[in-house]
């Protein structure tokens, strides 16, 4: 399992290396940020200046070598918009970005599988049939259209919770609902498609035969084992929630690292979207591992591959 | 890049107006809860579209300037309608072609305490105008040379030529503190603003807000709330919805097909104003077919521009004269109209012209930069697909449309918006040669917009302008769509509010009753 961890972790620079070139050299085909950074009526001596201190005169594999040569000391570059170290305006807006997607993603896990051990365990009774046909239904919902729904209903009509914005806790609420729904419906399917799977197993008749209760039964020998589809799931979505959480933190105005992303990239502010790409990618790619190791912890089988 | 293809309904409701036309129904019935009373006294929130990547004066963004222009203040400032309206300089006069002498108000103090005198004005100025300082807006000062301090509350602007605009030019520019300036260095001027305007700065939270407090010994009187709080809220939706919810007072940018929201809403009402840019559709004039006069002319029969904005902008803003200059510009030439709506015309012109009716005539646009952007590109597709040209529409990422704008290969034909901040030099000059922007030539456009700028006499001026405005009639470089609208909504309780032209906030008389 070591061996396993230790491979990984040896892929993982290459797999970043390949991130930041073609964040690097997509960006800068694609857009010019001395074009979009200086104001429409700046000389040529300003355009040539800042094209100089970019290096944007050089072939883009120099440049790229340049920015490489930079990255690895530790030094993304100068934010263009924000005129301060790139890698600490990423980190200053990642809070709000983990705060979200934390709340979020907990939200999801917790009420997904509740849910779906409901659906397993009342299998074609009525509970099951309307909470997965909410669940199909919710597949197919744009989050950005649930938001605007929830603030319709919960800021708008009833007057509860804050329409956007950051501040106390009651802010958090209607956006992490929103980002919590794009996990959601899966994971109540996942769940209650395992467990239902997993219910038929031997070591589960053989558990009854014993003697436990259905409910010890279900708990400590079919959960744990019904998890295993369910992470590996989650550790393929988590790109997927950094993606949704784009969305909603613009529409709730969510100070967070997607809007930051958003706003750099039409602004073609290189060093800021990689300094947010690379620490997104590491995020990413470390709870996949997280995911892996977390797998063999809990079913032996995969351990032997 | 994507390409969105509307040769059928022109005024179909497009994805995000549907999304957005959830929010219609109820808000119209929305409860405008009442928040309790900051302790601190009254808190005026503003929600607004867009914030500016920083606080560095000099970046000439609406967004940019409108939370400087809260703290700092220009000699001469823009009024709503934007017009050049006395600032920290009472009066000016002309000593000889090219100086121009300021008699500074008196008593004026910075946030520090510190008293506002010509050594201030002159330092700003002259730091500005020194080309290693690469300031952002020194183009729109460019001709000054000098900045002299003839004694404590005057102050002498030297041009190397004559500079007729010279007072729409120090609009944009917002006087530091000297002391202040030279202490902080100019990253200390963007983390922390410090002039003599109304408001004082308190805190900067990039991507959320934006926080000041009432600069009770303003010159021009106390503002009328305590607080002010500008939040960055970048969807229309949200943001109406927070101002019907009352957590806002003041939005910006109110996209039309939210209209209906906010004008049912029984807390809120629209506040609009007719910006000075001039929407329009530019040709690439170098290549077929549009390097046929007549083809362009023809185009302009084509498009039914009052049925677009009586659909698309609800009868808002105004139909362009057959012009680039909004009708409130100075030099805007009232003789001249717009062409009528002629589809046959159109189409007869075009056959005459031998123009193929295959060839594909994609026009390009931004999302979301103008007013209903892409709607109207649509719908001028769709009209130009009934006589037979094959016409579709291009949305183009910003970062990507710079480019194209850069290196002037942005396609057969493109929609953009020029903004004249009521002069007619500043809008005219996108169409000479120097501005890097044209692809049209007009030697007698090119001698003209000289003219006008190498003179103080105003009747010269506006006599060059209409010429000009002429020519660009008769030559059509572009189509010239509207002047369109700058719109906001208001809580019914805000008082001393008006919508800009230039998308300036002046909050110094707001209130909240």
């Amino acid at each position: 399992m070591l061996a396993y961890a230790a491979r990984r972790l040896v892929i993982l620079p290459l797999s970043l290396f390949l991130v930041v070139m073609v964040t690097f050299v997509v960006l800068r085909l694609t857009g010019n940020p001395v074009d979009i950074f200086l104001d429409v009526t700046s000389t040529p001596e300003q355009v040539a200046a800042l094209t100089e201190k970019l290096h944007l005169d050089e072939p883009i594999p120099v440049q790229f070598l340049i920015f490489l040569r930079d990255l690895v000391q530790g030094d993304f570059g100068q934010s263009l918009q924000f005129n301060e170290p790139a890698l600490q305006t990423v980190l200053q807006r990642l809070g709000g970005t983990l705060q979200l997607a934390g709340t979020g993603l907990l939200l999801a896990i917790v009420l997904g599988v509740t849910l779906g051990l409901v659906c397993a365990v009342w299998r074609d009774r009525l509970a099951d049939l309307v909470i997965s046909s909410l669940a199909v239904a919710g597949q197919s919902m744009p989050s950005f259209w649930l938001g605007i729904l929830l603030i319709q209903l919960f800021a708008l009509n009833l007057g509860w919770l804050p329409t956007s914005g950051a501040g106390g806790w009651r802010h958090i609420i209607l956006p992490a609902i929103t980002l919590a729904t794009i996990l959601l419906p899966n994971i109540v399917l996942i769940t209650r498609a395992s467990v239902l799977e997993m219910s038929g197993e031997q070591f589960v008749i053989a558990a009854r035969a014993k003697g436990l209760s259905r409910l010890r039964v279900l708990l400590t020998h079919v959960l744990p084992v019904s998890l295993n589809p369910l992470l590996s799931f989650l550790g393929i979505q988590i790109g997927t929630l950094m993606g949704g959480s784009i969305i909603t933190e613009t529409i709730f105005a969510w100070p967070g690292v997607g809007r930051l992303m958003l706003t750099s990239i039409s602004n073609r502010d290189v060093p800021v979207v990689e300094a947010g790409v690379l620490v997104i990618a590491v995020g990413i790619a470390l709870t996949n591992l997280a995911v892996d190791l977390l797998q063999m912890l809990i079913d032996p089988r995969i351990r032997r591959h | 890049m994507p390409t969105d293809r509307s040769n059928t309904a022109p005024f179909g409701l497009t994805r995000r107006a549907l999304g957005r036309a959830a929010l219609v129904g109820g808000a119209a019935a929305g409860l405008g809860l009442p928040r309790p009373a900051q302790a601190a006294g009254k808190t005026l929130v503003v929600g607004a579209s867009v914030f500016p990547d920083s606080l560095r004066p000099g970046i000439s963004s609406f967004a940019s300037s409108s939370l400087i222009s809260q703290t700092n203040e220009a000699l001469y400032s823009r009024n709503n309608a934007g017009q050049a309206v006395p600032g920290l300089a009472e009066s000016h006069r002309q000593l000889d072609e090219v100086t121009t002498q300021f008699k500074l108000r008196q008593g004026v103090k910075f946030h520090d305490g510190s008293e506002f005198t010509a050594e201030d004005a002159a330092y700003t100025i002259n730091y500005v105008i020194n080309p290693a300082n690469g300031y952002g807006s020194l183009a729109r000062i460019a001709p000054i040379t000098q900045a002299t301090v003839v004694d404590k509350y005057t102050l002498n602007l030297t041009a190397r030529a004559v500079f007729p605009t010279i007072l729409q030019g120090l609009t944009n520019i917002q006087i530091q503190s000297k002391a202040y300036f030279e202490r902080v260095g100019f990253d200390g001027l963007a983390a922390r603003p410090m002039g003599t305007g109304p408001f004082v700065f308190q805190r900067w939270v990039p991507g959320d807000r934006y926080e000041l407090t009432a600069n009770k010994d303003y010159w021009g009187g106390a503002p009328k709330v305590d607080r002010i709080i500008v939040r960055e809220i970048p969807d229309p939706g949200t943001r109406i919805a927070s101002l019907v919810a009352g957590e806002t007072h003041i939005i910006e940018e109110v996209p039309i097909d939210l209209i209906p929201q906010v004008e049912s809403s029984s807390v809120a009402k629209l506040d609009e104003i007719v910006s000075s840019v001039g929407l329009i559709l530019t040709y690439d004039v170098r290549v077929p077919p549009f390097n046929n006069p007549k083809v362009r002319e023809a185009f302009d029969y084509a498009i039914d521009k009052e049925a677009i904005r009586r659909e698309l902008l609800k009868g808002r803003g105004e139909l362009l004269q057959g012009q680039l200059l909004t009708s409130t510009t100075f030099g805007f030439n009232p003789a001249l109209k717009p062409r009528p709506f002629d589809p046959d015309k159109a189409k007869a012109m075009l056959r005459e012209a031998g123009f193929n009716f295959r060839t594909p005539i994609p026009i390009a646009t931004q999302s979301g930069k103008y007013l209903s952007d892409v709607d109207i590109c649509n719908a001028a597709a769709g009209m130009l697909s009934n006589i037979g040209v094959n016409a579709t529409v291009n949305v183009v990422e910003g970062g990507v449309w710079t480019q194209m704008q850069r290196a002037q290969r942005a396609g057969p034909m493109y929609m953009i918006g020029w903004y004249s901040l009521g002069d007619a030099d500043f809008a005219a000059v996108w169409f000479t040669e120097g501005s890097r922007r044209s692809v049209w030539k007009n030697d007698e456009y090119e001698r003209l917009f000289v003219e006008a700028r190498s003179t103080n006499d105003q009747e010269a001026r506006e006599r060059a302008y209409h010429r000009m405005m002429e020519i660009l009639h008769a030559e059509n470089p572009a189509m010239f769509l509207f002047g369109l609208p700058s719109l906001y909504a208001v809580n019914k309780k805000v008082t001393g509010f008006g919508a800009a032209s230039d998308k300036i906030l002046r909050l110094a008389a707001a209130d909240i009753a």
